[in-house]
């Protein structure tokens, strides 16, 4: 099983963060600047900028007096905190027992080598973020993912690129996903239960 | 119950550590010694006839059995199965050409005399953290037991069929690594290293990497 | 006492602690994973389940943790249950599924914490099939190793390095699987207790570094118990070493003293012993300025003989880094008058003066426990964590004291770690400093007090004052810091324990005064102060006890031609005279050396000889407390090296002096020391003398599994040598030996049956957390006055001025770096700042001098180029100057200083 690597954040190159200083001192002033209430601002930065920029927490750590990596610990371990900038789409993949029996695992591994993400990450075009999860209670469907809410069950490894790459260059979501879940039903019924190997 | 109650144990440790209170730690506790009494001779016992007699018998069972003594050196003894045999070791190389070893320092310690020393060196492939830098085994301390290939955990040292180990001097018998590996070379093809028979703990170990699992 | 009943049979056991450990103190095998004896109970980890049984009548009984369970009078437990047995099986069959097998690879294999209570509980086969979690690991610098994938989540770590060691950079990250514990970017380990992490790790997630590059199984290790020769503590260490090179520290239990853990410049300060720099054999310099030849011991002696015996103008200098015994022998080859302790005036004066503190008053010495143990702590002047570290340790253990006595009304047991620390939340008992700068204790202190020493020293005269020492009061203190002595010397008399840390590195002898009068005032009340002062080396306390002249006196004897031969033993005397004495010792008619390091004395000697190393020679060190230890021979070394102590006398033999040097053997000079100066007397009493066997049979350095013995030199020489006879101790250098607990001085490694981490620590305790069993190791030389009528200090220095074109130049410690040893060591070196002059930011922009500059610093004649650095926290009009660091020169601090800037040339 893959998971979540830990390690530096990318720093942020988009240029509406060089002014994020100011954004970390408003919501810090905005609680009393009271260590407390740590979550809440961390909440704050992500909804002003997306996700939790380094520089971000590196102010927010220093101007609260938390160790740096006590908000790390914070942020790592809420799934709701992002600290990569999010893609267009956003796959969740379900990791659960049944889909991993399924496959789910060689799902992900040819996800992460077609579009060069890592779990939890976001692929460098800045199309897709890759986000496994321990189950989307949709077993029946398994091995399933669920893109930017639209559900895909049975799937097999290739399967899932074509839907993805269909969504990627495609200008309506909708139309693309239509296609697919053709797609995908046929191929489901080809591979008989679902996917084992590609 | 209270503390002065004969029954009541003090902390094992408050007794004098001799071998005899040591067993009576928790560990013994309620375990009943049953005493074994020699049995007595009969007759036939006392009179060794018997034994005698069984003596003569395997003395002429030989005398009428297949020869089995070889002419050695002129002929050279014939190992029936060279992959069991416990000769001189060697140390094998991967598929690359590397010493196997990881420098682990299990066949030394299990070395019962004491003969194998390794100095390890942090290793210059990113496979491996350690690999030995010298690697050293007195041939003439040995007493090829066998416990060191028992030991690894990466089938780097083979005993190899080689009986006839000799040498001019004792400096000649101290095998180092480069000797050890020439064994290797010298021996490969005749014994190939056990590929996928060995185990490991009851699983199976493939030659490639360190033990693990047989995935189905 | 409580009565507890396992597996049917009674057992008597302290009230109030929970039932691991009084199992473990019971010497039953229990496994555990997240207790550890100095961190106490969270019930993490699952490991240490047992059965509870009602009473005789329950045959059904539950499974409870041991570790959060009171051992209450009329417990019944099963440790042997099936059922129970199986539960805990089933834990290491979970955290196996994701460890790796790699234990052969795996530097902790041997000594694993994780292996041993797999093997305790019977787990052998691995029926998970799946693939292992993964994680990258981090670098955390040139001491500490990371490998995440062994981690089987134990909070261990977190717990040891955030919660007790203060540290703040380093946490858990994520969730669920995959816990991840380090840092939050990779970068060196800020705290300086890391190296504590390599053996808190129940597993091989942190490793020694520094053993990595030279590795070597723990079973193949030479060891003996030894002292840490790295600052004034004494913590007890264990050294290990492999064909003549030391590969590693570990602690060495000692309840007084360092308990289970050790600063990371003791740990890694050992590399010296390995150092290219040692000398290794005897060096003459026909020329004192000629090339160094290396001579045969023999003409070595002969030479010594000739400048020795040609008159009787021969002068010593001692060294606070030399054992008691090297130092006496010097004494006795240059008599007691002409003997000099090798410390510069102010530094002899500053010993003198905390020794006599201890020795003439009612306030007795603390010593590392009790400070841990301290409910109100004062510290003056010191910045602990760089001078003392595993002081420091044992201070922010103290700030817990008074508040975990409030947590008794929640009903929360002692032991309960978490849910203490839940309860306390950020609340800390009263610890107060006072210091020139920002020390890393601030963080956990109730106040702190930045002030010039001057101002420091009037700031603990009015706590004195206040607390009834008969001293006249301060006058014009400014109105907030009076109200700040008076809060002290409330906190301070309301405790039951309060301890006053002081020490010589502040340079300021009226402040040890003070800090005297605090405590006798505090003793005076209720007879309950302590007194804990700090001093720079490991022997310091010993060799001020032996007395002796300062450096200027040795200089001033030269001068009046008193002295035309000096004799310097293991003292690089660069660090601590000035241009001018050490310009009259170069030019001296004859000067020999003794030293394990090349340095500026041994380069300008005629004669050095090779001294061995704390590893490779006895020795009796007195620490802080004046606790005279002993410290083991680890190994031979190569060479011609031998003990100091052993080149002295030989010398005298050949000067035809054998009368006078008949000790042969360790204890004999012991003995001659002990007959020599009374106050010694306890020094010989401190381990069993040579003599001494167990069962007939000697100590064994090297384990029962030591590994190679027949072939280890067999490259060299195919003859097993014969095992090298020791003349000095019941230790022997082999693995024959006697393989029962010997008395605590003597134990040489911690392994038991079934334990051979450093967790079998436990076997080796009367009960968990007491002594060894055979009490503690080391004996106080000197004992306080408790009804000795006190004559307070009246030292009252003006209040401190900044002057307009002068700095108040003050001493800034490092932990890596200060120490002479220890930097030498190339992990340590690594973590050594460079050289620089520290300057608050407000002041040096009134100088208009920005950061990272290069400033000439002018004071006593000595020039030196220095970039400055900003240190927010001193006092306006004071500087401070980094001291011992390599490269820097000797000067007497505190001092006035000019500085000026680098003009562009």
């Amino acid at each position: 099983m893959s998971q979540p690597q830990l390690g530096p954040p990318p720093t942020c190159q988009s240029p509406e963060h060089t002014c994020g200083v100011s954004v970390v001192h408003e919501i810090i002033e905005r609680y009393g600047g009271n260590p407390e209430m740590l979550i809440p601002m961390m909440q704050d930065i992500q909804a002003a900028e997306g996700y939790l920029p380094r520089e971000h927490l590196r102010t927010l750590g220093r101007e609260l007096g938390v160790p740096l990596s006590r908000i790390y610990g914070v942020a790592t371990f809420y799934a709701a905190f992002r600290l990569q900038p999010k893609g267009k789409h956003t796959i969740t993949l379900c990791m659960g027992t049944v889909c991993y029996l399924k496959g789910a695992d060689q799902i992900s591994a040819v996800i992460q080598d077609e579009f060069q993400v890592k779990p939890g990450g976001t692929s460098p075009d800045r199309k897709f973020t890759f986000a496994p999860v321990n189950c989307l209670g949709a077993c029946a469907l398994a091995p399933v993912m669920v893109v930017d809410g639209e559900y895909f069950g049975g799937l097999s490894a290739s399967s899932a690129v074509d839907i993805l790459q269909k969504i990627a260059s495609s200008k309506k979501p909708s139309e693309a996903v239509a296609k697919a879940d053709a797609k995908q039903k046929t191929a489901a019924q080809k591979n008989g239960r679902g996917s084992q190997n590609p | 119950m209270t503390a002065n109650d004969p029954n009541t144990r003090q902390n094992p440790h408050d007794l004098p550590p001799t071998g005899e209170s040591a067993a009576k730690g928790p560990a013994a506790a309620g375990k009943k010694i049953a005493w074994v009494r020699e049995p007595e001779l009969g007759m036939a016992g006392r009179s060794y006839l018997m034994l005698f007699l069984q003596g003569l018998r395997t003395t002429l069972r030989h005398l009428l059995s297949r020869k089995t003594t070889v002419q050695s050196p002129e002929q050279r003894h014939v190992v029936p199965d060279p992959l069991i045999y416990r000769g001189v070791h060697r140390l094998n190389r991967d598929a690359q050409g590397r010493v196997k070893c990881v420098a682990c320092f299990l066949c030394a310690t299990a070395c019962p005399a004491h003969c194998i020393d390794i100095v390890p060196a942090e290793s210059p492939w990113p496979d491996r953290q350690k690999y030995p830098q010298s690697f050293t085994i007195d041939e003439l301390r040995c007493i090829f037991c066998g416990m060191c290939e028992e030991a690894c955990p990466v089938q780097a040292i083979e005993l190899t069929s080689l009986y006839d180990l000799s040498g001019k001097s004792r400096e000649e018998m101290v095998f180092d690594k480069a000797k050890l590996l020439s064994v290797f070379d010298q021996t490969k093809d005749a014994e190939p290293m056990t590929k996928g028979t060995g185990t490991f703990f009851g699983l199976p170990v493939s030659n490639e990497g360190t033990p693990g699992p047989a995935e189905k | 006492m409580a009565t507890i009943y396992i597996d049917n049979q009674p057992y008597v056991v302290k009230d109030g602690q929970n039932l691991l450990r009084a199992c473990l103190s019971l010497g039953f095998n229990l496994p555990y994973f997240c207790w550890h004896p100095a961190m106490n109970s969270v019930g993490a980890c699952r490991q240490c389940a047992v059965k509870q049984f009602k009473d005789e009548k329950d045959t059904k009984g539950r499974i409870v943790m041991a570790c959060m369970t009171l051992a209450a009078d009329g417990t019944r437990i099963s440790i042997d249950d099936p059922e129970v047995r199986r539960f805990r099986a089933g834990v290491i069959e979970f955290l196996m599924v994701n460890h790796p097998h790699d234990c052969p690879v795996c530097d902790e294999g041997g000594e694993c914490h994780l292996q041993d209570m797999t093997v305790m509980t019977g787990h052998n086969y691995r029926r998970f099939r799946f693939r292992k979690r993964t994680h990258r690991n981090q670098e955390l610098g040139p001491l500490v190793n990371h490998e995440m994938n062994r981690c089987i989540a134990c909070y261990r770590c977190l717990r040891f390095y955030r919660d007790y060691a203060g540290g703040r950079d380093f946490d858990v990250f994520q969730w669920h699987n995959y816990v991840y514990f380090g840092r939050q970017s990779d970068g060196v380990l800020e705290n300086e207790f890391s190296g504590n992490l390599v053996e808190v790790c129940p597993t091989g997630v942190f490793t020694d570094k520094t053993l990595k590059g030279h590795y070597t199984r723990k079973w193949d290790l030479q060891t003996a118990p030894s002292i840490c020769v790295h600052c004034g503590l004494g913590c007890n260490t264990i050294p290990g070493e492999r064909y003549g090179i030391l590969r590693r520290i570990r602690n060495r239990y000692h309840r007084e003293v360092n308990g289970y853990f050790l600063c990371d410049r003791g740990r890694y300060g050992y590399e010296f012993v390995n150092s290219p720099r040692r000398i290794r054999q005897p060096i003459f310099r026909s020329e004192r300025s000629g090339a160094a030849q290396p001579v045969e011991k023999q003409a070595a002696l002969e030479q010594a003989a000739k400048i020795l015996g040609s008159g009787e103008r021969v002068i010593g200098i001692g060294s606070s880094r030399a054992s008691l015994e090297a130092n006496f022998a010097l004494r006795t080859l240059v008599g007691a008058d002409r003997f000099y302790r090798g410390l510069a005036e102010a530094e002899c004066r500053l010993l003198d003066t905390a020794i006599a503190l201890l020795r003439d008053g009612p306030a007795p010495a603390a010593s590392m426990s009790d400070a841990a143990q301290s409910d109100a702590v004062l510290v003056l002047g010191e910045d602990l964590t760089n001078t003392a570290p595993m002081l420091a340790y044992s201070v922010r253990q103290s700030t817990l004291q008074r508040e975990i006595g409030l947590t008794k009304r929640l009903h929360v047991s002692w032991w309960d770690d978490a849910a203490i620390r839940q309860a306390l939340q950020e609340r800390r008992g009263p610890l107060y400093i006072a210091t020139p700068a920002a020390t890393k204790l601030d963080d956990v202190a109730t106040e702190v007090y930045r002030a010039a020493p001057d101002d420091l020293v009037r700031f603990a005269q009015a706590l004195a004052h206040a607390l009834g020492a008969e001293i006249p009061p301060v006058s014009a203190l400014p109105r907030k810091l009076a109200a700040l002595a008076d809060v002290v010397a409330e906190a301070l008399y309301l405790a039951r324990r309060p301890v006053v840390v002081c020490g010589t590195s502040s340079g300021s002898e009226s402040l040890l005064r003070a800090a005297g009068n605090v405590a006798w005032a505090l003793s005076a009340a209720e007879h309950r102060g302590q007194l804990c002062l700090v001093l720079p080396d490991c022997n310091s306390f010993g060799l001020g006890l032996l007395g002796g002249g300062s450096l200027a006196d040795a200089c001033r004897a030269i001068q009046e031609g008193k002295a035309e031969t000096v004799v310097v033993l293991e003292n690089d005397l660069s660090r601590h005279a000035d241009q001018a004495a050490l310009k009259l010792l170069d030019e001296v008619r004859h000067l020999v050396a003794l030293d394990y390091l090349e340095h500026a004395t041994t380069a300008a000697a005629e004669l050095v000889f090779p001294a061995a190393t704390f590893a490779e020679a006895n020795g009796t060190l007195v620490n802080n407390e004046g606790r005279a230890q002993r410290s083991y021979q680890v190994f031979v070394p190569q060479g011609k090296t031998q003990a100091s102590w052993r080149w002295l006398q030989e010398m005298m033999v050949a000067v035809g002096r054998q009368a006078e040097a008949s000790w042969r053997s360790f204890d004999e000079i012991t003995a001659a020391l002990a007959e020599a100066l009374p106050i010694f007397a306890a020094v010989k009493d401190i381990a069993p003398p040579e003599g001494f066997r167990m069962a007939g049979q000697r100590v064994p350095r090297q384990p029962h599994r030591y590994s190679g013995r027949t072939a280890m030199h067999a490259q060299a020489d195919v003859h097993e040598p014969t095992p090298l006879a020791d003349p000095d101790s019941p230790l022997s250098f082999s693995m024959e030996g006697s393989q029962r607990q010997p008395p605590p001085p003597l134990v040489p490694r911690f392994w038991a049956p079934g334990w051979n981490s450093m967790q079998a620590i436990t076997r080796f305790q009367e009960e968990v957390n007491g002594p060894l069993r055979g009490g503690d190791s080391g004996r106080r030389l000197i004992e306080p006055q408790p009804d000795a009528a006190i004559r307070y200090f009246s030292d009252l220095p003006a209040e401190f001025e900044p002057r307009p074109d002068e700095w108040l130049l003050v001493p800034v410690d490092h932990i890596f770096g200060s120490e002479e040893l220890s930097a030498l060591s190339p992990g340590i070196a690594q973590l050594t700042p460079a050289p620089y002059l520290a300057l608050s930011a407000s002041d040096a922009a009134g100088a208009n001098i920005q950061e990272g500059e290069k400033v000439v610093l002018a004071m006593d004649g000595l020039h030196q180029a220095l970039p400055v650095r900003f240190l927010p926290s001193l006092p306006r009009g004071v500087a401070g100057l980094p001291v011992g660091l390599p490269g820097m020169m000797h000067v007497t601090l505190p001092g006035w200083a000019k500085l000026s800037k680098v003009t562009a040339s």
